[in-house]
């Protein structure tokens, strides 16, 4: 049971990070669907940075790349008012073919000295605290909530929706980028082509189960975490095919939507800002 | 500057003298960096080219299994003699495609339909699954071992089946508790699934899948462990015991000199079938190239015993021996000698028989000691 509930953390470690690094740019009204290939490429930088300076410096190169592809997702999403949708997916596919065009040379090595799990596990439990406070407590959390619910309003009072959204973007990217340092740095120390194995998309479907909200993503993370560990604890012990169990979060995710009537998106989510119309 | 000029047109020339050599093309279902699968064969394909100065190969990479028929298409335009596809699932289209080029020669791995100018080819590891299952019987404490396993399918399974019967040949009450993770490489599915067996109590992993996460997950618990399919050493210095190591280069070398000295021809190959075993140096025993034990953990494996014909041995001097033997031209010991029983007392292969390859291809039943779901077990 102890064991359960350790895993159950450490598993969703990385599906929280990234749903709250995909939640703060939606809570602005900016779709990520980038995840994923974020998650692949600041994976790569902080392995990459780590092997040759040490795992700390690791953690900032991956936070760095996330931070970056974040803005680069705003570059077409903010500036160039491109769809988002397919934006995030073109990043998403960027950032796994990078990466595993990049990473060739850090195949097969052995990162020398792996980060304790349960240290970064109480970051990402202090980072989705923070990020609660931010969103409901701050000036900048009004901002950013206003310019996801009405950008226009947002911008008759003087806030810029840009900055607000490009902001959030940077910042967001920065929590991916840990997730992705948290798999090549700690849960996984070594890098291989296609790590994120998914993760990505969950934390994404995370999101929308949250209800865009920090403190329901930490529960729905550890809920997969959980179902992640029991799906084979439980194999062969109990007569339920592998494959069920393996289904159970996405039916999971399905039934608890269709219960919970919808879930209430930022109102401007996916939409493009545009001053002149 | 006039020898570098000689000395371009002499090149030139031995170029053009090379204009007979043979092109060998591959087709690889996954990237070449993953460690795994893909990796060991682009291996083989460079070692190859290296060891046949005629030889010249070209490759593409990720190839989707529904796209291979265009892939095949482009390499006989580009003048490739021979096409090496190293999927399962190109089966068809390598078919297809051989029946459009009677020409050219196809070599398909793991594939079970072969045609004139079509062979199949497979390095099979299960003799090795065997002597490390003798090692991972005399090092489990608990009397659990853990096998972290890729799909349910014949090969996989001939695998654990192998590893068992030698787990159980060391101790016979000890147990292999089995876990589907359903794919070839998800290493965040194997990391939870060794979580999973170590909360259970194995304290010794095998597995099937194309990263070291098995191996870098039970060391973090003090577990021992066996490599699979690369040298896997460097990830666990002190836990990885042994492993199985490919050797894709020795199939390829013997096929392509065989098909530049006119033996293999696009019309004869419909018999032409390697599965090639330790005998033929195609695998390899071992936690890394040439270290068949890893030296820390030889100790334990000569104070532990078994017993062989009702006499005490050492585990490992019964490993070594085995081992030479299988290594030898004509083995004498193969691990699926019966009287073989599977787990529900079904007598599988009688005493004194040896599985046949047919047998051993389509294996579906499970050991006794596989503890676990057993998708397509037989009743």
């Amino acid at each position: 049971m102890e064991e359960a509930l350790v895993r159950a953390v450490l598993f969703g470690t990385p599906i929280l990070l990234a749903s709250l690094g995909a939640l703060l740019s939606e809570r602005g009204g900016v779709v990520n669907l980038g995840v994923e290939g974020m998650m692949a490429l600041s994976a790569l930088g902080a392995f990459a940075v780590a092997l040759e300076v040490g795992p700390v410096r690791g953690i900032l190169a991956g936070v760095g790349v996330g931070s970056f592809m974040g803005l680069f997702l705003g570059l077409f999403a903010v500036v160039l008012r491109a769809n988002q949708f397919v934006a995030g997916l073109a990043l998403a596919a960027l950032g796994l073919g990078a990466s595993g065009l990049l990473g060739k040379r850090y195949e097969g090595v052995p990162l020398p000295q792996p980060l304790p799990e349960g240290g970064l596990a109480l970051v990402a439990l202090a980072l989705a605290l923070g990020l609660h406070l931010l969103l409901s407590r701050t000036r900048f959390g009004l901002y950013l909530r206003s310019v996801g619910e009405n950008p226009k309003a947002a911008d008759l009072f003087g806030v810029s929706v840009e900055g607000v959204r490009y902001l959030a973007l940077a910042l967001g990217g920065g929590i991916i980028g840990l997730a992705g340092a948290y798999l090549s740095l700690a849960y996984r120390p070594s890098w291989t082509d296609g790590m994120t194995s998914g993760l990505g998309w969950v934390a994404i479907a995370l999101v929308i189960l949250a209800g865009w909200h920090p403190l329901r993503a930490v529960l729905g993370a550890y809920f997969f975490g959980l179902l992640f560990f029991l799906q084979f604890r439980l194999q062969g012990s109990v007569p339920i095919p592998a494959e069920a169990f393996a289904a159970m979060p996405y039916l999971l995710v399905i039934l608890v939507l269709a219960l919970s009537g919808r879930a209430r998106a930022p109102k401007a989510l996916g939409q493009p800002f545009d001053r002149g119309r | 500057m006039r020898r570098i000029g000689v000395l371009l047109v002499l090149a030139l020339g031995l170029a053009w003298a090379q204009g007979d050599g043979l092109k060998a093309c591959f087709i690889y279902v996954g990237p070449i960096g993953d460690a795994g699968w893909t990796f060991a064969h682009d291996q083989g394909r460079k070692k190859a080219e290296a060891a046949l100065p005629w030889l010249e190969t070209r490759y593409v990479e990720s190839v989707p299994e529904a796209q291979a028929l265009p892939v095949i298409d482009r390499f006989v335009k580009e003048g490739c003699q021979v096409i090496f596809a190293t999927s399962f699932g190109y089966m068809e289209a390598v078919l297809e495609g051989a029946r459009k080029y009677p020409n050219v020669i196809f070599a398909h791995a793991t594939g079970i339909k072969r045609a004139p100018n079509v062979a199949t080819y497979m390095a099979d590891f299960y003799q090795v699954y065997y002597l490390n299952g003798l090692a991972a019987g005399a090092l489990s404490k608990t009397g659990k071992v853990g096998y972290v396993a890729a799909f349910p399918i014949p090969e996989v399974k001939r695998h654990i089946n192998a590893f068992t019967l030698g787990v159980r040949a060391v101790n016979p009450k000890a147990q292999v508790l089995v876990r589907w993770i359903n794919a070839w490489y998800d290493p965040a599915k194997a990391r939870e699934a060794t979580e999973a067996l170590l909360a259970q109590g194995a304290d010794v992993f095998a597995f099937t899948e194309d990263t070291p996460t098995v191996i870098q997950t039970a060391a973090r618990k003090g577990a021992y462990s066996f490599g699979h399919y690369t040298p896997m050493l460097k990830f666990a210095p002190d836990h990885v015991v042994s492993g199985q190591i490919v050797h894709w280069d020795v199939i390829y070398i013997d096929f392509l000199k065989k098909v530049r000295e006119g033996v293999y021809t696009a019309k004869n190959l419909q018999n032409v079938d390697y599965f090639w075993l330790l005998q033929h140096k195609a695998v390899e025993m071992g936690a890394d190239y040439g270290v068949p034990i890893n030296p820390k953990h030889v100790p334990l494996l000569k104070k532990a015993e078994m017993t062989v014909g009702g006499k005490k041995v050492s585990v490992y001097d019964r490993i070594m021996a085995l081992l030479q033997d299988m290594q030898s031209p004509k083995p004498t010991f193969d691990p699926f000698t019966g009287p073989i029983r599977d787990r529900k007392g079904v007598l599988r292969i009688p005493a004194g028989k040896k599985a046949t390859l047919e047998e051993l291809l389509t294996m579906e039943w499970a050991a006794p000691g596989v503890v676990g779901d057993w998708p397509g077990e037989p009743k």
